[in-house]
């Protein structure tokens, strides 16, 4: 990402081998290897033959943030983990995708009241892709919200320019003019 | 043995401190003081007709008029158990959540007490003397208060880390968040006070939005619609 965003137009060529790149990208997350509470539990299943992740090109958890695109949030975020949690996510590298896995990570769950020390919500420390509600959420919603980050990672450009930065770019340069 | 028997062994014995066996409720229990719950106990491990290895749990309860640390232990030996307790009244004055009740710890006759102390001492602010590694043992060590005391106030944050349910997302805020956070607290302080933010208009009044007060020689006043009175033959001297 970085400077790439802005480097070249999207035209065809560009467009094409922007594609492929994010075709790549899309087909071989990393996720970390990384879980809370009860929600990893269900997390491994995915992970493990029944529902196989693999098939995805993401079933294969890194041992390190440095090596990971990915960092699924599975189980309560309290207030001695929220500061853990900030610290792998700071330390990996671009482009990095979050997914809040159960009711807890996306907004408190069942702590949303007498919670004193949860995090209402890992959406409060860093910021979130894709949210996967349930308590815990069936291996098929997770599945689901990993296709959904694929169709995200995919439409990412890296040579090319996103629509929406392109226009943010001209107006920059308007202003400038 | 069952508690009746238990109790009458301990009080045969003349151990220190013991008090009277509650049988009002389903599950039986002896009354301990403070001072007596460490002789009660070395005495139920010690005996050979009790031989109480095992010590279940350490636990508080919190109640309107007084809190209460729990002791559960059982021998597998001669398969019988006993509940003891130790109860703290809560003083007349002070006994709020800065309030430490404090009792003998027995982390050196029974080991299992010695994490279990310190949840207790972690959540409800129970204070065990003499006991070896007095820290918290689940929340952070710079955490304030004990969060399961009835009148715990709850934590805006924690280290930088938000912990309300509206609060501003640590990546959201911009420079002025501190201020807007300053703004933010003070409204929500005023709304658990219980004050109005919007002043209820004045009785007899008919416009239910003015706030009642709009003064008359300020600028709020231009979209007042005053309210018509008797002599306004027309209607319109109040329309802009």
């Amino acid at each position: 990402m970085g400077i790439l965003n802005h480097a070249l137009p999207n035209i065809g060529p560009v467009k094409a081998v922007d594609t492929a790149i994010g075709w790549g990208r899309k087909s071989s997350i990393w996720p970390m290897t990384f879980g809370i509470a009860c929600c990893a539990i269900e997390m491994m299943a995915v992970y493990a033959a029944t529902f196989d992740l693999d098939r995805f090109g993401a079933g294969v958890p890194r041992a390190t943030p440095r090596q990971s695109d990915l960092i699924i949030v599975p189980g309560t975020v309290n207030a001695k983990m929220a500061v853990r949690v900030k610290r792998l996510y700071d330390q990996m590298a671009e482009p990095r995708y979050v997914i809040a896995m159960g009711a807890c990570v996306c907004g408190g769950g069942p702590y949303v009241k007498w919670g004193y020390n949860t995090v209402k919500g890992v959406h409060k420390i860093i910021p979130v892709d894709i949210f996967v509600p349930g308590c815990p959420p069936r291996p098929e919603a997770l599945m689901d919200g990993i296709l959904k980050l694929r169709d995200q990672v995919g439409r990412d450009a890296v040579f090319a320019r996103r629509e929406q930065a392109g226009k943010e770019m001209d107006g920059r340069y308007a202003a400038a003019s | 043995m069952n508690e009746q028997e238990l109790h009458g062994k301990l009080s045969g014995a003349g151990v220190a401190g013991l008090g009277e066996l509650d049988t009002t409720g389903p599950d039986p229990f002896v009354v301990v003081e403070g001072s007596g719950i460490r002789p009660v106990l070395s005495f139920l491990r010690d005996d050979p007709t009790c031989r109480m290895e095992m010590l279940h749990l350490v636990t508080g309860i919190e109640r309107e008029d007084r809190i209460e640390v729990a002791y559960h232990v059982s021998s597998l030996e001669h398969h019988h158990s006993l509940t003891l307790k130790v109860v703290f009244p809560r003083p007349e004055a002070g006994g709020h959540d800065d309030w430490r009740p404090g009792v003998p710890s027995v982390a050196d006759i029974y080991p299992a007490a010695d994490w279990h102390e310190r949840e207790q001492w972690d959540l409800l602010g129970i204070e065990f003397e003499g006991h070896p590694d007095m820290r918290r043992i689940l929340l952070p060590d710079e955490w304030i208060g004990h969060p399961l005391r009835k009148d715990y106030s709850y934590p805006s944050e924690h280290g930088g880390i938000p912990l309300e349910l509206d609060a501003v997302p640590m990546y959201e805020r911009g420079p002025d968040w501190e201020r807007e956070e300053k703004v933010r607290k003070a409204k929500k302080e005023e709304r658990k006070a219980g004050t109005p933010l919007r002043q209820p208009p004045a009785p007899g009044s008919d416009r239910p939005h003015a706030g009642g007060q709009a003064p008359a020689s300020s600028k709020g006043q231009r979209h007042v619609i005053e309210p018509h009175s008797g002599d306004d033959d027309d209607g319109k001297s109040g329309a802009h």
